[in-house]
C-alpha cells in the first residue's frame, strides 16, 4: 500500500496556480491518510484535508483537480477524497523556508513567522524582494489575488506583493 | 454550548434560513461593490472594490454550500434560483449609491461593521461547521473594516465638500441602516437554540459604539435610528422597489441553462 510520505512526496509536485511553489511548501495540506478500502484487495483510499488561504480562494477547484489527477496515477490508489478545512486555519506561518524563498524570487514577500508569544506586537519591517532595502511603501492593501497586496519599492522603483496576515482569534 | 456537527432534522430549517440571510446579504453586496469594478474614482479603489466583491461572494458561496447540504440542494440553485420574494437579505445592501462614491462608502461602512458582528456571534454557534467558518471569515472581514475606516478617516478630514459628502451619505443611509437588523422567526429561532449565540440588540449597541468611534475621529457624525423589532422588510421577503429588476440582471446567465455545470 502506498504511503503518506509518499503521498506527499507527489504533492509536493504540485504548484499553487498562481504563484510558483508547491502546495506542501505553501502549507495549505492539511494532513494525509491512507486506508485500504473496505473489500481486501480493493484498492487504496486517501483523503487529503487543505486548508484554503483564503475562504472561497477561486484556486481551489483547480487544485483539487491537480491534486485527484496526480495522485490517481499511483498505483492501488482507487480513491481520493479532498476536503476544504477552515480549522485549523491556515496562516502565512505555515509557509516552509524554502517556499518562502521561491516566493521571494517570484517577488512576493511573506510576513516574518510568528513564533515567540508577544511577538505579536513586532512592528513588521519590510525589505523589497529584489534589492533588499527597507525603503517601501503600501501601494494599495488589495492586489490581483484576495491573499496579496501591492508595495512599491522606493529605491529600486519596483513594484512588488506582500502575502496578507489574517489576524485569525487564538482557539 | 457544546460544539456539535449533526443538527436534529426539525432543527434544519431554521438554520437553513438563517445561513440565507447570511449568504444573502453577502451576495447581493457583493454585486453591487462589483459595479464598482472599472469605475472606481482611482485604480486602487477599482482593485479594492474589486477584491471586496470577490471576498463577498465567497463568503456568500460558504454560506450557501452549508444551507444547501441542510437543505440537500446545491449552492447554485440556492443562490441564483430561488425567486426575488425567498431572498433574506436587509435592504441596506441592496440599495443602489448610483456611482455616488460617498454613498458606496457609507452603505460598506454599515455593513462591514455589521457583518464583523454578527461573524463573532456566530463564531460562537454550536454548529461547529458554522463556528469554524465564521471564525475565519471573520478575520477575513476585518480587512473590509480597516479599508472602509481608513476612507471615512481620509474624506472626513478630506476638506469641505469631502466631508459634506460624506456626512451627507451617512445620514441619508442612516435609516436603511437598521434594516441590517431585522429578525424574523427562524432567526429568533437559531438565537433560541444556541445556533445563533446573543441577539441583535446586543450587537447593535457595540455596533454603533464602533461606526461612532471611527467617525468621530473622522469629524463626522452617524446617527441611526434604534431598530424596530417589529419591521416587516428584506428578512421577511419584502424587498425594495428596484429589487426584482436585480435579481433577474444578477440570475440572467444562470436562467438560460440552470443546471449548466462551469
Amino acid at each position: 500500500m502506498v504511503t503518506e510520505s509518499e503521498i506527499t512526496e507527489v504533492l509536493r509536485t504540485i504548484n499553487d496556480p498562481e504563484m510558483p511553489i508547491s502546495i506542501v511548501d505553501l502549507g495549505i495540506i492539511g494532513s494525509v491518510s491512507v486506508a485500504g478500502a473496505e473489500c481486501p484487495g480493493a484498492g487504496t483510499i486517501v483523503k487529503i484535508d487543505v486548508l484554503p488561504t483564503f475562504v472561497g480562494c477561486a484556486a481551489l477547484p483547480m487544485i483539487e483537480s491537480m491534486i485527484r489527477q496526480k495522485l490517481a496515477q499511483l498505483p492501488d490508489v482507487t480513491s481520493v477524497e479532498v476536503n476544504f478545512k477552515y480549522s485549523p486555519a491556515w496562516t502565512v506561518d505555515r509557509i516552509s523556508p524554502a517556499g518562502r524563498e521561491s516566493l521571494r524570487h517570484f517577488g512576493v514577500t511573506v510576513p516574518h513567522l510568528r513564533t515567540a508569544l508577544g511577538n505579536e506586537a513586532a512592528i513588521e519591517t519590510l525589505t523589497c524582494p529584489f534589492c533588499g532595502s527597507e525603503n517601501v511603501e503600501l501601494e494599495s492593501s488589495f492586489g490581483p489575488t484576495r491573499c496579496r497586496m501591492i508595495y512599491h519599492c522606493l529605491r529600486c522603483k519596483n513594484p512588488f506583493e506582500h502575502l496578507k496576515r489574517l489576524n485569525l482569534p487564538v482557539c | 454550548m457544546p460544539h456539535d456537527d449533526s443538527i436534529p432534522e426539525r432543527d434544519k430549517k431554521p438554520l437553513a434560513e438563517l445561513l440565507l440571510s447570511i449568504a444573502d446579504d453577502k451576495l447581493i453586496l457583493g454585486h453591487r461593490n462589483a459595479d464598482w469594478t472599472g469605475l472606481a474614482p482611482i485604480l486602487e479603489e477599482d482593485i479594492a472594490y474589486s477584491s471586496l466583491a470577490q471576498d463577498e461572494i465567497a463568503h456568500a458561496s460558504a454560506f450557501f454550500d452549508l444551507a444547501a447540504r441542510l437543505l440537500k440542494t446545491t449552492a447554485d440553485r440556492l443562490a441564483y434560483g430561488r425567486a426575488a420574494t425567498d431572498y433574506r437579505c436587509a435592504e441596506l445592501v441592496e440599495f443602489s449609491d448610483e456611482f455616488d462614491w460617498a454613498l458606496a462608502l457609507a452603505r460598506s461602512f454599515y455593513c462591514d461593521h455589521f457583518d464583523r458582528a454578527r461573524l463573532a456571534r456566530l463564531a460562537r454557534s454550536k454548529y461547529r461547521p458554522l463556528a469554524e467558518l465564521s471564525s475565519r471569515l471573520a478575520a477575513e472581514e476585518q480587512i473590509h473594516v480597516d479599508h472602509v475606516d481608513s476612507w471615512i478617516h481620509r474624506l472626513g478630514h478630506g476638506g469641505a465638500e469631502a466631508h459634506e459628502r460624506m456626512q451627507n451619505a451617512l445620514d441619508r443611509l442612516g435609516d436603511l441602516a437598521q434594516t441590517l437588523f431585522e429578525t424574523n422567526d427562524s432567526i429568533r429561532e437559531c438565537e433560541r437554540l444556541g445556533y445563533y449565540p446573543g441577539d441583535e440588540q446586543s450587537i447593535y449597541d457595540t455596533w454603533l459604539e464602533g461606526l461612532r468611534t471611527v467617525a468621530q475621529k473622522a469629524g463626522l457624525s452617524v446617527n441611526v435610528p434604534v431598530p424596530d423589532s417589529n419591521r416587516q422588510g428584506g428578512r421577511r421577503g419584502h424587498h425594495g422597489a428596484g429589487f426584482a429588476a436585480l435579481i433577474d440582471e444578477l440570475t440572467e446567465v444562470y436562467r438560460i441553462e440552470p443546471e449548466a455545470a462551469w
